[in-house]
């Protein structure tokens, strides 16, 4: 395979780590009941709630406070970042960016940079390793990557089952403050048109089958195929595998055909409690993961996001992961603080009965 | 809420910062521009403390505006780790479970908005305090 | 020093057909009637609403030219619900300074222009606007904290802060002038609609336009009068309950009270700020008239009604019956305290009292004041 990344050391880490899950959740049989599909329809997926964000959130706020946590855990001071990246198809503005919103909310402004990124469900993941590279390449001493969404689909769509709400954030830096480094990436990348949400319109719409074999499947397997290819690595190397999450079921399956077993995929399986959370999909998978690795462990990650690409990364667990794991709440903390509610308190919250302004 | 009220106060609504005064000692949030307590003006912006005990609280139900979206509204009069209290709007509450005394702590929400097409307004809310610091 | 003339009432209520102008100019008339004039010399009115409501500034200049008097000058006061004494403050220094023989004083204010939840948005802003009410609070919001704190403090139960909205109503029923002219049960109160809990709508005074007028002159003019102003304390407080050292501490009021010099058996008969159960119950402790966490055991036992052990508190019905016009408020409550000393209040009548004082606040005491008044 020809190679357009270099083989080299990436002199950077992840420093700090941080979740956020809002507290309510939807069922997907209550779904099912409000829109009349039999429940073969939905039990497949392997989703049995989906996170539901508040009145008052969106994702400005679940991004911030992921962040938030991800300080709290590299205990950096926030002056010391150099770069923000939000990563998100739920941005609150059309025209405005997001990043500097957050910037200013964790105290890192005005010295450093600020963009939002889109790539679908993938952004986040081109935030986290556009960091990974300021930061090795020594341009600035620490980068905040943002994972972050509310999900949008249209009632009534399959999406709805799974389309869901949270973040995830990482700040990466210096290799040597490290809980976690990058040993290697690689990207894998086509245009392929699985789904999408044009200008102005405000649900995505999707090629159903399509987003399976030429979109999901394709991408992550040509991605983690060409970092094996770099790194020599086999499936057997890695102690946990993560995948972009859309329903319970794809990462699984991907997993299979990558020749790893399903104990290495579990612990970062947040899809069937919460849904599909878009671009915190699997950087939460990544996040529960650190909660709770040794030092020593491999992690195999590999976000996806439709258009279509995937990154694969390897990633190295260090001494520093145990002191930092309780400084933060966790990921389990946040699944374990949920409130159930029907589809009417849910339509209410997202606003589809009628379009009701936020006041 | 006009863009440049909203704009010009952001740094303590984002950061939850209060104001020392350098002469009495106490705190106060949000910063003013003289200490309540003693006149001072001789003021140092402070990080606040951002859990708390519930000292009181309260469902609105005749929410002033535009909309039922957040009704009804809980707020809550909170009294920091410092011993500075603060009046706010609560998030994430489950009414049932809301009691003097439990534990809060600060969050960054949506306090309101300048209509549809206008600029979005963030602040420090409250929510019972997840079980981990 | 300033003399109470005569004053002028409008009847508190859901005036639809009435304009601010058209209330201010009964309740002026009326105070008016009786009163041969060639001159005023300030016309002083005092509203909080009505420039928001009516989108009129210099609102005084108006009401006056329609009075049919000659004016040499008028001004609008603002200070939230608490303009109808910092009117009659203004007044009095005008009068004592020697600026001023006479002043109208002209409170007015309607609270039903727009939809409630447009009104309550407005009325939020009596708290600050840079703090408490960034949230929507409403103006029960931050009361009914004060609420749940005394009653846990305290261990006062729901049923007997209770006794209040009772005893208001039980006023307000004599009382010509008053919006809410029925009797309600201790029962009635705990189970009505919340607006914030605790507090329920019958804790709450009633949504209400009115106005009200007092013609204030000085020793020189002759004739008759109702009763001697003698002075208006006036204070400032914290910016928020939460700055206070104790929340239920309204340390606006209880530095005037003091000032004042005040005890239960000083003063026969009394209107107090009651915008809610909580308010009313704050402010008779902060005033001395009840130790503390002990007013509503005192109101339930019936110590400020009419044979009561204290003075004769709200003959009028209080915010909560009369009603609560906002700017109007404290003019009417001047009123009252005025009449009652005059013996020809149309209601609940203390027995030939000799002092009295009104007490009002903004909010949760953002600003108070006290009008303290003797019979002639
Ligand atoms: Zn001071």
């Amino acid at each position: 395979m020809a190679n357009s990344e270099n083989k080299q050391v990436i002199n950077a880490g992840i420093v700090g780590w941080g979740a956020y899950i809002p507290m309510y959740r939807l069922p997907t049989r209550e779904i099912a009941r409000v829109w009349g599909w039999p429940e073969h329809q939905y039990k497949a997926l392997n989703v049995s709630h989906k996170s539901v964000d508040g009145p008052d959130e969106d994702s400005t706020t679940m991004g911030y406070e992921a962040a938030y946590n991800a300080l709290l855990r590299s205990g950096i001071d926030p002056k010391m970042i150099g770069a923000v990246f939000f990563g998100s198809e739920s941005k609150v503005y059309a025209v405005k960016p997001s990043a500097t919103l957050i910037a200013e909310m964790i105290g890192a402004t005005p010295d450093t940079m600020a963009s939002d990124l889109e790539f679908a469900c993938r952004a986040g993941s081109e935030g986290l390793k556009a960091s990974l590279g300021l930061v090795s390449s020594g341009m600035v001493k620490y980068a905040l990557a943002i994972g972050s969404d509310t999900s949008q689909a249209e009632p009534g769509d399959v999406l709805e089952f799974t389309a869901s709400s949270g973040a995830a954030a990482f700040i990466v830096g210096p290799r040597s403050e490290s809980a976690a480094i990058v040993e290697d990436t690689y990207t894998y990348v086509t245009d392929t048109p699985d789904f999408w949400r044009r200008a102005e319109k405000p649900y995505p719409r999707h090629g159903e089958g399509f987003t399976g074999e030429p979109a999901y499947f394709t991408h992550i397997i040509g991605a983690v195929k060409g970092l094996f290819e770099k790194t020599g690595l086999r499936p057997e190397d890695f102690d946990y595998a993560i995948f972009h999450q859309p329903n319970g079921k794809f990462p699984l399956k991907v997993a299979q055909r990558l020749g790893f077993p399903k104990e290495k995929v579990l612990p970062g399986l947040v899809t069937p409690y919460i849904g599909n959370t878009y671009n915190a999909s699997a950087l939460l998978g990544l996040a529960r993961v650190l909660d709770q690795a040794k030092p020593g462990q491999r992690i195999l990650l590999a976000p996806f996001g439709s258009g279509a690409g995937s990154d694969a990364y390897s990633i190295v667990v260090t001494d520093l992961v145990e002191e930092r794991q309780d400084k933060a709440p966790k990921v389990d903390d946040y699944l374990a603080r949920s409130y159930e509610i029907d589809y009417a308190l849910y339509a209410k919250f997202r606003r589809i009965y009628v379009m009701l302004p936020r006041g | 809420m006009v863009l440049p009220v909203w704009w010009r106060k952001r740094i303590p609504r984002y950061r939850f910062v209060g104001a020392l005064c350098k002469d009495c000692g106490r705190i106060h949030y949000p910063p003013r521009n003289a200490c309540p307590y003693c006149g001072s003006r001789n003021l140092e912006l402070v990080p606040l403390p951002r859990r708390g005990v519930l000292e009181s609280y309260s469902i609105v139900y005749s929410v002033p505006g535009d909309n039922r979206l957040n009704a009804p509204l809980p707020i809550g009069l909170i009294r920091l780790e410092n011993g500075v209290r603060v009046v706010a709007e609560l998030t994430d509450v489950v009414p049932e479970k809301l009691e003097n005394g439990i534990e809060v702590e600060a969050v960054i929400r949506r306090i309101g908005e300048d209509g549809e097409t206008g600029t979005i307004l963030y602040g420090v809310k409250f929510r019972p305090a997840l079980g981990r610091k | 020093m300033a003399y109470i003339t005569s004053v002028g009432l409008v009847r508190v209520n859901r005036n639809y057909h009435k304009s601010p102008r058209d209330l201010a100019f009964e309740a002026a008339s009326k105070a008016l009637e009786d009163v041969k004039l060639d001159t005023i010399d300030y016309v002083i009115v005092a509203s909080s609403l009505t420039y928001l409501q009516a989108s009129q500034f210099d609102l005084a200049a108006y009401i006056a030219r329609e009075l049919g008097v000659h004016v040499k000058s008028a001004f609008t006061v603002e200070a939230g619900e608490n303009s109808g004494l910092a009117g009659a403050e203004v007044a009095l220094n005008l009068i004592r300074s020697h600026a001023a023989e006479r002043v109208l004083l002209v409170g007015v204010d309607k609270l039903t222009e727009y939809i409630s939840n447009r009104t309550y948005k407005m009325i939020q802003a009596i708290y600050d606007t840079e703090s408490d009410a960034v949230y929507n609070v409403g103006h029960a919001g931050p009361m009914a904290l004060l609420m749940r704190l005394y009653m846990d403090r305290y261990g006062v139960d729901r049923e007997t802060l209770a006794h209040w909205p009772v005893m208001m109503h039980a006023h307000g029923k004599e009382n010509p002038y008053a919006m809410l002219r029925f009797a309600v049960t201790p029962d009635k109160v705990v189970n009505a609609m919340p607006i914030a809990e605790p507090i329920t709508l019958l804790d709450a005074y009633p949504i209400g336009d009115g106005a009200a007028a007092v013609l204030l002159s000085s020793d020189d003019q002759g004739g008759d009068h109702l009763a001697r102003l003698t002075e208006v304390y006036s204070s400032i407080g914290f910016q928020s309950i939460a700055l206070r050292d104790d929340p239920l501490s309204i340390e606006a009021v209880g530095q005037i009270a003091r000032e004042a010099g005040l005890s239960p058996d000083s003063i026969d008969v009394a209107e107090i700020h009651d915008s809610f159960t909580i308010t009313g119950i704050l402010l008779l402790e902060e005033l001395g008239f009840a130790p503390r966490g002990k007013a509503a055991e005192l109101v339930a036992e019936g110590a400020f009604t009419k044979g009561g052990s204290g003075p004769l508190v709200n003959a009028s019905g209080g915010l909560k019956a009369r009603g609560h016009p906002k700017g109007a408020t404290g003019v009417y409550m001047l009123a009252e305290v005025a009449m009652q000393l005059a013996g020809t209040f149309p209601g609940v009548k203390a027995d030939s009292p000799r002092k009295g004082i009104a007490v009002g606040v903004n909010a949760h005491g953002s600003s108070a004041r006290l009008a303290f008044l003797e019979a002639l």
